[in-house]
């Protein structure tokens, strides 16, 4: 920075080899990046700690009707309940450590080799604390907020006049039905929808789209901010899909921001290359 | 409960369930079905939608903080998120499928937004899903429908595949951007059976150019830009052509070969008066990120449509 900051005493001390007496929070971990942490700091919370859960889970079995569009159900519920369960047990760690809340929460599913039926569910983030000991940031019940935004995203967040609540999703996994021979046959030459497979990825989409907003009700937020929707399959046959949304629930802060106090961002161009 | 009993002989499911808000999943299917051939919504999609235009039901955003703060200063709010799909199948031509395809996604999308009482669907994203079918395709577009404070829900909402930031700072500039615009177009060439037979005396051992072939991928080049121009012309005043895909095909006969030439264009469309200058400063900065940076890097994953063409440089 050009504005000519000084580094503060504390700072000169350790460079010098100086370390403090001991520090009373301790140390910290977090899968931060340095510009991540600066701006979580900007926000006025200090990562206490990297809270992960997960959950290795065995999927049942559910046959699907090869001519019928339908929701695999089974599936649906157990992606939904590894999720929910790996997400339990990182709010569970956060809780643990006195965390305000988790930030940068990242959701993997993996395959493991052995069997196609088992899958590992991870949820990894960063547990957060208000630095002056804001109680006001945890989500309801007192439970420590989660969000799956990059500490940038946190901040901005936060200067928006939002906080986060909670992270909230909604999966269905859905076959999508084969097409017959003979509806087949009467498509060869044209040009034609197939309605059948259009409204099979309608069906499960709104599925997926109608329990997150429910999941978003539930939490009393005001909007569901970065949702992303993911289209995946794992390990399963061919017709068979999972539609995932997910994103963060939001709140005002107190009384919304008034708009005109939002900054507005400066356009920059670099001249790297 | 009701929804897990939907399917018998197969196994009951255990844990905890997600809520839905339509029930009978049978029933669902019929209006989904019933909504296709009528081009309408399904009713139940149709009042969710209103009930969040309405601010009943929690709005839906794909876009970052950063966007929805932008937004707010604009006095914009985003109501839910809004799809279109139409799974094709190519008959007799993939090229038009493409065409037809992309403008029943599209117009499917608008529906839903105008459902919403949008005045616009911003961070329009092209899509589509991997299912191994034969000749066919999924399109797919989704973006965020949006409702400016104060104005009126419009009866065509503008479709913008930029994302909400850069909406924000376009209207400031006095761009709309306004919609998506196809052109496609194929031919087959008959009658150039071998390349040997095209060159001149000197064979094969002189420099030249192919000139008929060179021709006909031009004229189909062309005839796609041709039909992008008049897309265009429906939605707006000017085209920010970012796909291009191309394909110059030989077919398996080797007796009697043809050639199979494809190209589709597809464009974001902007409405803007002419010769007006941008308001903004722009300031000059040195990006000090080695590798890729967030201000020179293309968003990833945003249209995943087009990419295996990309790999192999077509453009």
């Amino acid at each position: 920075m050009s504005d000519g900051m000084a580094i503060p005493q504390h700072a000169l001390e350790r460079l010098k080899g100086l370390r403090s007496e001991g520090h009373p929070g301790g140390i910290f971990t977090s899968d931060f990046s340095v510009n991540e942490f600066l701006l979580v700091r900007k926000a006025g919370f200090e990562p206490v700690g990297l809270c992960v859960g997960s959950c290795i889970y065995h999927l049942g079995i559910q046959y699907a009707n090869w001519s019928q569009n339908q929701e695999m159900d089974v599936l649906s519920q157990a992606m939904y309940h590894a999720r929910e369960l790996a997400m339990s047990r990182m709010r569970a760690e956060a809780e643990g450590m006195g965390a305000d809340g988790i930030v940068g929460v990242e959701l993997t599913v993996k395959r493991m080799e052995w069997d196609d039926k088992i899958l590992e569910f991870i949820a990894i983030g960063t547990g957060v604390v208000h630095a002056k000991g804001h109680p006001g940031f945890k989500s309801h019940g007192g439970k420590p907020f989660t969000s799956d935004l990059s500490g940038q995203d946190f901040w901005t967040l936060l200067q928006s006049g939002y906080r986060p609540l909670e992270m909230v999703m909604g999966s269905c996994v859905y076959h999508v039905a084969h097409q017959g021979m003979f509806k087949a046959l009467g498509n060869i030459g044209n040009n034609t929808e197939l309605t059948n497979f259009s409204q099979a990825l309608y069906d499960a989409r709104e599925i997926a789209m109608e329990r997150m907003q429910h999941e978003a009700i539930a939490v009393k937020a005001e909007g569901v901010v970065g949702v992303d929707l993911h289209e995946g399959s794992h390990n399963w046959k061919p017709h068979i899909i999972e539609f995932f949304a997910v994103g963060t629930a939001v709140t005002p802060i107190t009384t919304e921001r008034d708009a005109s106090t939002i900054p507005d961002p400066q356009l920059v161009l670099s001249v790297n290359n | 409960m009701s929804w897990f009993n939907r399917f018998k002989g197969t196994a009951t499911p255990t844990g905890p369930a997600q809520q839905d808000f339509a029930g009978n999943a049978a029933e669902r299917l019929k209006k989904w079905e019933s909504a296709l051939q009528h081009h309408h919504l399904p009713d139940f999609v149709k009042q969710r939608l209103a009930d969040a235009g309405s601010g009943k039901l929690p709005w839906i955003a794909t876009m970052t903080p950063a966007e929805l703060a932008q937004t707010h200063r604009h006095r914009v709010r985003p109501i839910a998120m809004v799809s279109g799909t139409c799974w094709y199948h190519f008959g007799y031509s993939w090229t038009n499928g493409h065409t037809a395809g992309w403008h029943a996604a599209l117009s499917r999308m608008q529906e839903e937004a105008v459902a919403a009482g949008a005045n616009a669907i911003v961070d329009v994203r092209m899509r589509k899903i991997d299912l191994p079918t034969d000749a066919s395709m999924d399109f797919t577009v989704i973006g965020t429908a949006i409702r400016i404070e104060g104005m009126p829900p419009s009866p065509e909402p503008v479709v913008a595949t930029v994302t909400a930031l850069e909406f924000m700072r376009l209207l400031e500039a006095g761009i709309v951007p306004s919609g998506i615009a196809i052109g496609a177009h194929y031919e087959w060439l008959q009658g150039w059976d071998n390349y040997y037979n095209s060159l001149d005396a000197k064979g094969g051992w002189v420099n030249q150019p192919l000139t008929r072939l060179g021709n006909f991928w031009e004229q189909v080049r062309k005839k796609a830009l041709l039909q992008l121009r008049q897309d265009v012309h429906r939605q707006g005043n000017g085209a920010l052509a970012h796909i291009h895909f191309g394909q110059l095909l030989k077919s398996e006969d080797d007796k009697n070969p043809s050639y199979l030439g494809r190209h589709i264009v597809i464009a974001t469309v902007i409405d803007s008066e002419r010769y007006r200058s941008v308001p903004h400063d722009i300031r000059h900065v040195v990006d000090m990120c080695d590798g890729p940076s967030p201000l020179n890097d293309v968003r990833p994953g945003s249209h995943n449509v087009y990419d295996t063409n990309q790999e192999e440089g077509s453009i």
